[in-house]
């Protein structure tokens, strides 16, 4: 069985989804389609409730 | 995003796509597309100097179209990875044109304009789809007149305007006062090349062109020999006041400019609307309040009205920051669909509805207006969908099992945030680590199924 995993999109769930693999032990291919990750979350200015920077 | 990009653990394949699936649970192999960046990621620092240089301008997708970027650039400044990418549709040495200063500009020497595409192949064992959502385009409501009128913009674009880095530095200045303000740098521009070629008449001819304007309404030039350089010179003249005289006026107008302050926003914007999507976005009451609240922020004067059948506050401290929006941001909510907007005096969007407390109809002037647009299933879920062979529901989010949330049709491959579904933030994280503990259960054969007792 194959123990390396595949996440396509790099916005806030495909960063937490890699991120928790990676640090479970699991190698993690993270595929996005644009230059950058960070996704529509990026654009955000600041996000609730906290008012605190999206990036 | 930083831990990502740094994790020893993670392969960031940025400016890539899924072309194939083939296998089964455990067994999969995929085929990814590395797209040409033309620009060397092992070499590639980020430090910018191309895109300074860059002679072609492109309208910046992240920033709505609100700004510009260059033909090669970076998605935003804090992006990750920081490689910058050469847009081919915009390259001028792409599109077989003379230029090349970015390779110039380079010290690492990153540039290189024969990259091609790279084919990776990837044995996994379980997929993780987290591909998002798109923005719902207002442009086919006719009667919110987005894009018609300047001044109605969506809840990103607002974003945009509010964030320091946006087009605006954080100010909310108004669509169509910016188009006015471009326009004026445009007439600048022209007026300032005007002028270099009038003047460069007056000290040929020793004279100015005010004096020589009159002689030559005078006829005094009639018979000269050169009346046909007299005849230019007077039509660059008079193009040239033309020019002052618009300057004049549009600085004029702008100075009476200021930056928005009576906000409203519209809510279910091609959400629970049976035309478009009949379901609830979720999020876009909580986020219109919290853009009403940041603008106020912004600017103490701010007032904000946002119009909704009901405002959805449903989840841990939302309806008490609902409450606070209300007591401490000048927070109003009106409960009423909007029937229309039409266009007042100074670009003023003047919004017609029913106020359905009061059971009237009602009409009122605010500086911009703020779609909550719905959240669409990405334009590239049917395509995905093929290749990775699942199946969407009817809205077109990825299918379910209704026992097993987060998994699709396809044994092996896992869903969420809001490919799923439209969710908000929180939710989408707590989704990706749900699906994450999925892929993992799916790798390690641990068995699901609850045995009925």
């Amino acid at each position: 069985m194959n123990k390396e995993m595949l996440v396509i999109g790099g916005g806030i769930a495909g960063i937490q989804s890699s991120l928790d693999l990676a640090e479970m032990g699991f190698k993690v291919h993270l595929v996005e389609r644009l230059p950058s990750i960070g996704g529509k979350m990026a654009q955000l200015d600041k996000t609730f409730p906290t008012n605190d920077c999206a990036i | 995003m930083l831990d990502v990009g740094r994790h020893p653990n993670v392969e960031l394949m940025a400016y890539s796509e899924v072309e194939k699936i083939e296998g089964t649970k455990g067994n999969f192999k995929a085929t990814v597309r590395r797209k040409a960046r033309y620009v060397d990621e092992n070499k590639c620092t980020g430090c910018g100097a191309c895109t300074e240089k860059c002679p072609t301008p492109v309208p910046d997708a992240f920033n709505e179209g609100f700004s510009d970027r260059k033909a090669i650039y970076s998605w935003f400044a804090q992006g990750i990875p920081s490689t910058h990418v050469i847009d081919p549709d915009f390259c001028r040495v792409l599109n077989g044109k003379k230029c090349g200063i970015c390779q110039k500009k380079c010290e690492a020497g990153a540039i290189d304009f024969e990259q091609t595409d790279k084919i990776v192949e990837l044995d996994i064992g379980a997929v993780v789809v987290a591909t998002g959502y798109e923005i719902f385009n207002p442009e086919i409501i006719p009667e919110y007149r987005y894009k018609d009128l300047p001044n109605v913009i969506t809840a990103i674009e607002f974003e945009r305007f509010l964030s320091a880095s946006g087009p605006t530095s954080g100010h909310i200045d108004r669509p169509s006062d910016i188009i006015v303000h471009n326009q004026i740098k445009d007439l600048e521009k022209k007026e300032k090349k005007s002028k270099k070629g009038i003047l460069r008449l007056e000290e040929k001819h020793g004279l100015s062109s005010k004096d020589f304007f009159e002689k030559f309404k005078n006829k005094e030039y009639d018979d000269k020999e050169n009346i046909k350089d007299m005849e230019k010179w007077a039509e660059k003249y008079e193009t040239h006041l033309e020019l002052s005289r618009s300057l004049t006026y549009l600085k004029k107008v702008s100075e009476k400019f200021d930056v928005a302050k009576k906000l409203a926003f519209i809510q279910c914007v091609g959400s629970r609307d049976l035309r478009f999507y009949p379901f609830c976005s979720g999020y876009c009451c909580m986020h219109s309040i919290k853009e009403a609240i940041i603008a106020h922020e912004h600017e103490n004067e701010t007032t904000s009205t946002i119009f909704g059948m009901d405002i959805r506050a449903v989840s841990k401290g939302f309806e008490e920051y609902k409450v606070r929006g209300g007591n401490n941001s000048n927070i109003s909510y009106a409960r009423g669909r909007v029937a229309e907007i039409i266009n007042g005096p100074k670009n003023n969007p003047v919004i017609i509805y029913e106020d359905t407390k009061e059971q009237k109809v009602k009409k009122e002037a605010f500086d911009l207006v703020i779609l909550a647009t719905a959240c669409a299933p990405d334009k590239s879920v049917k395509q995905l969908s093929e290749i990775l062979d699942i199946e969407i529901n009817k809205f077109g989010f990825f299918k379910t099992d209704s026992n097993k949330p987060l998994d699709t049709t396809r044994k092996g491959i896992f869903v969420c945030g809001c490919a799923h579904s439209p969710m908000d933030i929180p939710e989408s994280v707590a989704q990706a680590s749900s699906a994450a503990s999925r892929a993992v259960q799916a790798v390690t054969d641990i068995q699901q199924t609850v045995k009925a007792s």
